[in-house]
C-alpha cells in the first residue's frame, strides 16, 4: 500500500472508531447529539497534553484519556436529561461551540497554535508509523466494534432501545431513563476520547478546528448514512464519507454541501440508512444470503 | 381495611388552577378487581399517573403494601411490583413483539450494575417471554414489529409487558377501548385468570357492561372528585353516578 492510501485508511479507522461511539449515544440511547466532535477533541487534547506535558507514554495516557472523555461526556451528558429532541442537538451544538472556543482561546491547551511535537506510539520499543499504526487502530475499531455488537445484546442495550422509542413505557418497565441515558453517554463518549487520542499521535499536531461544529456533522452524517442502531452502519458510513472526498479530490470544496444532499437524499429514500432494517442493501443481501437478515 | 395493598389518602394534583384531582381516596384491596370510572375528564388517568409515579402528587399520600409510595419515580414504581399500561398504546415500535417482551422482562436486571452486561438472546429468557406471548395470544406474531400491529393486539401486548413488571399490582388504563367484541370477551377472561394467579388488579374502564361485569368494586370519579364506591348493583342505582353521566332529571325535563 502506498503512504497515501495508509493515511486515508488509518483516518477511516479512527473516524470509525469515534463514530461507532457516537452511534451509541444516536442510534442506541436515541439522544441526538451534535457535538461528538467535542469529545474526540477532549480525548485529542488531552492525550496531547499527558504526552508533551505529562511525559506519559500512550499507552499509560491511553486509560487517563478515555476516562477524562467519558466523565466529561457524564457531565456534559446530564442536560440529556432535562431536554429532549431538537432543543438536546441545539444544546449539544453550544457544548461543541463552548469546546473549542475552550481549546483555542486557554493558553493551556495551546490557543491558536494549538499543540505539536506529539510523539509517536512506542510499541515494545518500536515507533509505530504508516501500516504498523493503522493496525494499531484496526486492532481498536475490532475492540470497540466487539463493544457494541455485544451492547446490542445485553439487557443495557435492551433498555438503551426502549428508551429511544417510548421513554414513558420503558421507566413504566423499571428501566431508569437517567441511568441508561447517561451510561449510554458515558460509553460514547469514552469511544469519541480513544479515537481523539489515536488522531493526536497520528497527526501528532492538533488545534481547536479539528473539532470544530463541522467534524459534529460529518460525524452524524455518517451514522445516518451507514444506519443508526445498526452494528456496521457506522464503519460502513466512516468508508464512504471518509474515501468520497478523496477519490473527488476537485470538489473538495463542495464537500459539506455534498454531505448535506446525500443527508436529504439519505432521509427521503434510506431512513434507515444504508443497513438499516429493510433498505436497499439489505434486501440485496437477504437475498444472496438466506438468514443474512440478522 | 387491614389489608388494603393500595391505599389512597386525599390525593389532590392541581395544574394551576385545575383541580384535576381533589381529595380523593380509596382502597384497593389485594386480590380483587377495583375499576376506577366516571365521565371524560373525571380525573382517572390522572389518578394512574399518580400511582405509577408520572405525576407528582399536590397532596395526599399513596401507602403500597403499607409503604410510602408517592413520589416515587416511575421506574421505582415498576421495581415495587407495580405494572401498567397506558391508554394511547406505547409499544417499543421498532423492536419486534418478543424483544417488547423481553425489555418488560429485564426487570429483574436493570437495578444491579453487574447483571444488565448478560445477554437477553438466551434460549431460556426468550421461550419465557414466548410463554408470556402465548398467555395473551400473541405467540404467533412474536417476530412482528411491534409498531405495525392493530390497536387489540397492542392492547394485549401492553398487559403481556405490564404482567411481567406487575406481579403484585396491574393498573390497565382503558384496555378495552377499540376493541371488537370477541376481542373483549377474550380479554375479560384473561383479567379474570390474572386475578386468580393472585395479582390484584386496578383498571379505568368507559364501557359501563364491561365495568359492571368484570370488577368487584367500583370507584367514581367526576370533576376530579370522587361521587361514589361500591358494588356494581349499588353504583348502578347511584342518583349522584346517574346525575354524573346523564345530567340532572331537572335538566332533562326542561328540555
Amino acid at each position: 500500500m502506498s503512504a497515501y492510501l495508509i493515511t486515508i485508511a488509518t483516518l477511516i479507522a479512527i473516524y470509525a472508531i469515534v463514530v461507532c461511539g457516537l452511534n451509541v449515544i444516536v442510534g442506541f440511547a436515541g439522544q441526538i447529539s451534535l457535538g461528538h466532535a467535542a469529545f474526540f477533541g477532549i480525548g485529542a487534547y488531552s492525550a496531547a497534553l499527558l504526552a508533551t506535558k505529562g511525559g506519559l507514554s500512550f499507552w499509560t495516557a491511553l486509560p487517563c484519556v478515555i476516562a477524562v472523555s467519558a466523565f466529561i461526556g457524564l457531565l456534559l451528558g446530564l442536560p440529556s436529561l432535562r431536554v429532549k429532541a431538537d432543543f438536546l442537538a441545539i444544546t449539544t451544538i453550544g457544548i461543541n461551540f463552548i469546546v473549542e472556543a475552550l481549546f483555542l482561546y486557554v493558553p493551556f491547551f495551546g490557543g491558536a497554535l494549538g499543540i505539536g511535537g506529539i510523539p509517536r506510539v512506542m510499541f515494545f520499543g518500536i515507533k509505530l508509523k504508516g501500516l504498523a499504526f493503522f493496525y494499531l487502530c484496526l486492532f481498536f475499531l475490532v475492540v470497540v466494534i466487539l463493544i457494541c455488537w455485544w451492547f446490542r445484546r445485553s439487557w443495557a442495550g435492551l433498555a438503551c432501545f426502549a428508551l429511544r422509542e417510548e421513554e414513558s413505557a420503558a421507566a413504566s418497565m423499571g428501566i431508569s431513563p437517567v441511568r441508561f441515558k447517561l451510561l449510554a453517554f458515558v460509553i460514547g463518549t469514552g469511544m469519541a476520547g480513544l479515537g481523539g487520542a489515536l488522531y493526536a499521535h497520528y497527526i501528532r499536531f492538533i488545534a481547536a478546528t479539528d473539532f470544530a461544529f463541522p467534524v459534529s456533522i460529518l460525524f452524524l452524517s455518517m451514522v445516518v448514512l451507514g444506519g443508526m442502531g445498526t452494528l456496521w452502519g457506522p464503519v460502513l458510513g466512516a468508508l464512504i464519507l471518509g474515501a468520497l472526498p478523496e477519490i473527488f479530490r476537485p470538489l473538495v470544496d463542495y464537500r459539506f454541501l455534498f454531505y448535506m444532499v446525500l443527508l436529504l437524499i439519505m432521509i427521503r429514500f434510506q431512513p434507515g440508512g444504508l443497513l438499516g432494517e429493510r433498505s436497499a442493501v439489505r434486501r440485496v443481501l437477504a437475498s444472496i444470503i438466506p438468514g443474512a437478515h440478522q | 381495611m387491614s389489608q388494603a395493598l393500595l391505599d389512597i389518602q386525599e390525593l389532590s394534583k392541581y395544574f394551576g388552577g385545575l383541580k384535576a384531582l381533589d381529595q380523593v381516596g380509596f382502597n384497593v384491596m389485594g386480590g380483587e378487581i377495583l375499576g376506577l370510572i366516571g365521565p371524560n375528564g373525571a380525573g382517572k388517568t390522572v389518578c394512574f399517573n399518580l400511582i405509577s409515579g408520572v405525576y407528582r402528587p399536590t397532596a395526599g399520600k399513596i401507602y403500597f403494601n403499607g409503604q410510602r409510595m408517592d413520589g416515587t419515580s416511575p421506574h421505582q414504581v415498576a421495581h415495587k411490583g407495580v405494572g401498567r399500561t397506558f391508554q394511547i398504546v406505547k409499544p417499543f415500535g421498532t423492536l419486534s413483539v418478543v424483544e417488547n417482551v423481553l425489555v418488560a422482562k429485564g426487570i429483574t436486571k436493570y437495578n444491579r450494575f453487574s447483571r444488565i452486561w448478560s445477554t437477553w438472546k438466551s434460549k431460556a429468557e426468550i421461550n419465557e417471554a414466548l410463554e408470556m406471548l402465548e398467555r395473551v395470544g400473541l405467540k404467533d406474531l412474536a417476530d412482528r414489529q411491534a409498531g405495525l400491529l392493530p390497536l387489540g393486539n397492542l392492547r394485549r401486548l401492553e398487559i403481556a409487558r405490564a404482567l411481567l413488571v406487575g406481579h403484585k399490582l396491574l393498573l390497565l388504563d382503558e384496555s378495552f377501548s377499540g376493541l371488537r367484541h370477541e376481542e373483549i370477551v377474550q380479554l375479560e377472561e384473561l383479567i379474570r385468570s390474572i386475578r386468580e394467579t393472585g395479582i390484584t388488579v386496578l383498571l379505568i374502564e368507559h364501557n359501563m357492561r364491561v365495568a359492571m361485569g368484570l370488577c368487584d368494586r367500583l370507584v367514581v370519579l367526576d370533576h376530579g372528585s370522587k361521587i361514589a364506591e361500591g358494588r356494581p348493583q349499588e353504583i348502578q342505582q347511584n342518583e349522584k353516578v346517574i346525575e354524573a353521566y346523564l345530567g340532572r332529571k331537572e335538566a332533562s325535563d326542561a328540555a
